[in-house]
C-alpha cells in the first residue's frame, strides 16, 4: 500500500514539474500597407464603404521576396528552437478542410453541421502575429531597403516589439539579398524584444481580454445588473477578478448592463495543482464559481485562444 | 665559442621564464576588460562581425587579447550600430551575469579557454596606435555569436528563448 502511495505521490510531482506553460503559436504575415501598397488586395462593400483587405494567398503566390524573407525568420526561429505556424500552409489547410467538408455527406444525404461560428473559428488564427514589410528606396545607382518586423498579441492588439532599420545603401546587392541582409541584421533585437515579452509572462502573469456578454431574452433573466444581496452581477465578477488576477492587475474600459470589457487581465499561468493555464482554463474558473450556489448562472465559455476568451450569461 | 653557447643556452632557460610575467601582465591588462567595441559590418548568418580595440604597454599582447575583449564584449556590452550597421544587445541581458557566474567566466576566458572556439581575427586588419606609453591595437573580430548563444545556454547562464515553455 505504502509503495502505491509512494508511485503516486511521485507521479504527481513528476507532473507538476513537468507542466510548463502553454507555448504561444507565431506566425508571420505580410502587413496591411505592404499588401495594399504591392497590389495584393481584396475591395469589399463594407455597408456602403469600400474596404481594402490583404489577400495572403496572392501575395505568396506571386512575391517570391515574401516567400523568401518567410522562409528566412522561419529558419531563424527554428534555429532558436520556437518553429513558426505556417501562412501557406495554414492557407492550403483551410481550403482543404473547406473542400472535404463541402464533400462530406451522411449515408441519408446530410451535409456536417457547422454554425457560423465553427466557421469563423476555423480562420487562421496563431497567438503572436509577426508583421512583416519592407520597401526599397532608390537613391541614383543605388538600392536601400527599410524594413519592420513588429511581433502583436493577437488577442489584446498590444505590440510586443519591434525590429526596424535601413540597411546601407548598395549598387550591386539586389533586393533579396537586402532583405536576407537586413532580416539577418534585426533578428536578435526583435528576438531580445520577444524574450523580454516571455520573462515578463513568466513573472508577472499571461495578459488576456475576458469579454463577458448576455444572451438576448434569456430563461434565467439575468443580466450584469441583477442584484444578489447588496451587489451587483459586475461587481460580484469584479471582485473575483480582484482576487483571482496577479496583484488584482485588470482593466474594464467598458460595461453595461449586457456587456463588459475587461483587458490587460494579468492571468497566473498555472493553476493551484500546477497545470498550465490560459484565457479559456482562466474563463472555465469564472464560469464555474457564477454556476455554482448562490449564483446558479447558467454560462457558455467561448474557446477564442490562449490569450482571449469569452462567457456568455443567461444559457448554455 | 664557450662565451657564446653559454649566452645561447642563458636567453634559452630566460624565455619561459620571462613568457610567464608576460602572459601574467596580458591576463592583467584583460582582467579589466579594458577595450572599446564597435560594429565592423554585417556578418553572415550566426555571426557577428566587430572591430575590438585593446589596451597593453605591449602591441603584441593587445593584439593577442582582442578575441577575448571580443567574446566578451558581445557576451556582456553590446554595440552601437549607424552608417547600415546594426545595433546589438549584449547576450546576457542580466547585467549581474558576470559576477554571478565568476568560476564559469574565470575559466572561459582563461589563456587557451572555451572563448578562443567563437572568435577568429580577420586577417589584415590589425590596426596599432601610441597612445601615451601604452598601445591600442585594433582588429576586426568575427564572432560565432549563435555557437557562443548556445553555450551559454546550455550552461545555464542566459535563457533561451523557448525556455519555460
Amino acid at each position: 500500500m505504502k509503495k502505491y502511495l509512494l508511485t503516486i505521490v511521485l507521479m504527481c510531482a513528476a507532473l507538476a514539474a513537468s507542466a510548463q506553460i502553454k507555448k504561444p503559436e507565431l506566425m508571420v504575415i505580410p502587413s496591411d500597407v505592404w499588401c495594399i501598397s504591392n497590389g495584393y488586395y481584396t475591395e469589399i462593400d463594407n455597408l456602403g464603404a469600400t474596404t481594402k483587405v490583404p489577400n495572403y494567398k496572392q501575395a505568396l503566390q506571386e512575391n517570391m521576396g515574401l516567400k523568401l524573407a518567410i522562409a528566412k525568420i522561419n529558419d531563424l526561429m527554428a534555429e532558436r528552437q520556437f518553429p513558426l505556424q505556417s501562412l501557406e500552409q495554414t492557407i492550403k489547410n483551410l481550403e482543404q478542410r473547406r473542400m472535404e467538408d463541402n464533400l462530406t455527406t451522411s449515408k441519408a444525404g446530410n451535409e456536417l453541421a457547422e454554425s457560423p461560428l465553427d466557421e469563423v473559428a476555423r480562420t487562421a488564427k496563431c497567438d503572436i502575429i509577426l508583421e512583416l514589410s519592407w520597401d526599397v528606396k532608390k537613391v541614383g545607382p543605388k538600392n536601400s531597403l527599410s524594413y519592420i518586423l513588429e511581433a502583436r498579441d493577437a488577442y489584446t492588439s498590444k505590440s510586443i516589439g519591434a525590429a526596424s532599420g535601413t540597411g546601407a545603401p548598395s549598387i550591386s546587392a539586389d533586393v533579396d539579398v537586402l532583405l536576407e541582409e537586413a532580416i539577418v541584421s534585426n533578428m536578435d533585437n526583435f528576438n531580445n524584444r520577444l524574450m523580454d515579452h516571455f520573462t515578463e509572462m513568466q513573472t508577472i502573469g499571461r495578459e488576456i481580454s475576458l469579454d463577458i456578454k448576455v444572451f438576448a431574452n434569456n430563461p434565467a433573466g439575468i443580466d450584469l445588473e441583477t442584484e444578489f444581496g447588496d451587489d451587483e452581477l459586475i461587481d460580484i465578477i469584479n471582485n473575483w477578478l480582484q482576487v483571482n488576477t496577479i496583484q488584482g492587475r485588470f482593466s474594464m474600459p467598458y460595461a453595461s448592463e449586457n456587456v463588459a470589457n475587461f483587458t490587460q487581465v494579468r492571468i497566473p499561468v498555472y493553476d493551484e495543482r500546477g497545470r498550465a493555464i490560459d484565457a479559456n482554463g482562466f474563463a472555465k474558473q469564472l464560469s464555474k464559481y457564477l454556476r455554482k450556489e448562490p449564483y446558479n448562472i447558467p454560462t457558455k465559455v467561448l474557446v477564442k485562444g490562449l490569450g482571449r476568451a469569452v462567457i456568455i450569461l443567461g444559457e448554455k | 665559442m664557450r662565451k657564446i653557447l653559454l649566452s645561447l643556452l642563458v636567453v634559452a632557460l630566460s624565455l619561459p621564464m620571462m613568457a610567464g610575467p608576460r602572459q601574467k601582465k596580458a591576463d592583467k591588462d584583460t582582467e579589466q576588460f579594458r577595450y572599446e567595441i564597435e560594429c565592423a559590418g554585417n556578418a553572415s548568418q550566426g555571426n557577428y562581425l566587430v572591430k575590438v580595440w585593446s589596451y597593453s604597454r605591449t602591441a603584441s599582447i593587445a593584439e593577442n587579447q582582442c578575441r577575448k575583449n571580443a567574446v566578451h564584449g558581445v557576451i556582456f556590452k553590446g554595440y552601437g550600430g549607424g552608417q547600415g550597421c546594426v545595433a546589438q544587445r549584449p547576450l546576457a541581458s542580466n547585467p549581474g551575469a558576470e559576477t554571478q557566474n565568476e568560476d564559469y567566466f574565470k575559466s572561459f576566458f582563461a589563456t587557451g579557454g572555451e572563448f578562443q572556439k567563437y572568435a577568429s581575427i580577420v586577417e589584415g586588419t590589425t590596426e596599432v596606435m601610441k597612445v601615451g606609453k601604452e598601445y591600442k591595437v585594433g582588429n576586426v573580430v568575427n564572432v560565432r555569436k549563435d555557437d557562443l548563444r548556445k553555450a551559454l545556454e546550455a550552461a545555464g547562464i542566459i535563457r533561451g528563448l523557448s525556455s519555460g515553455f
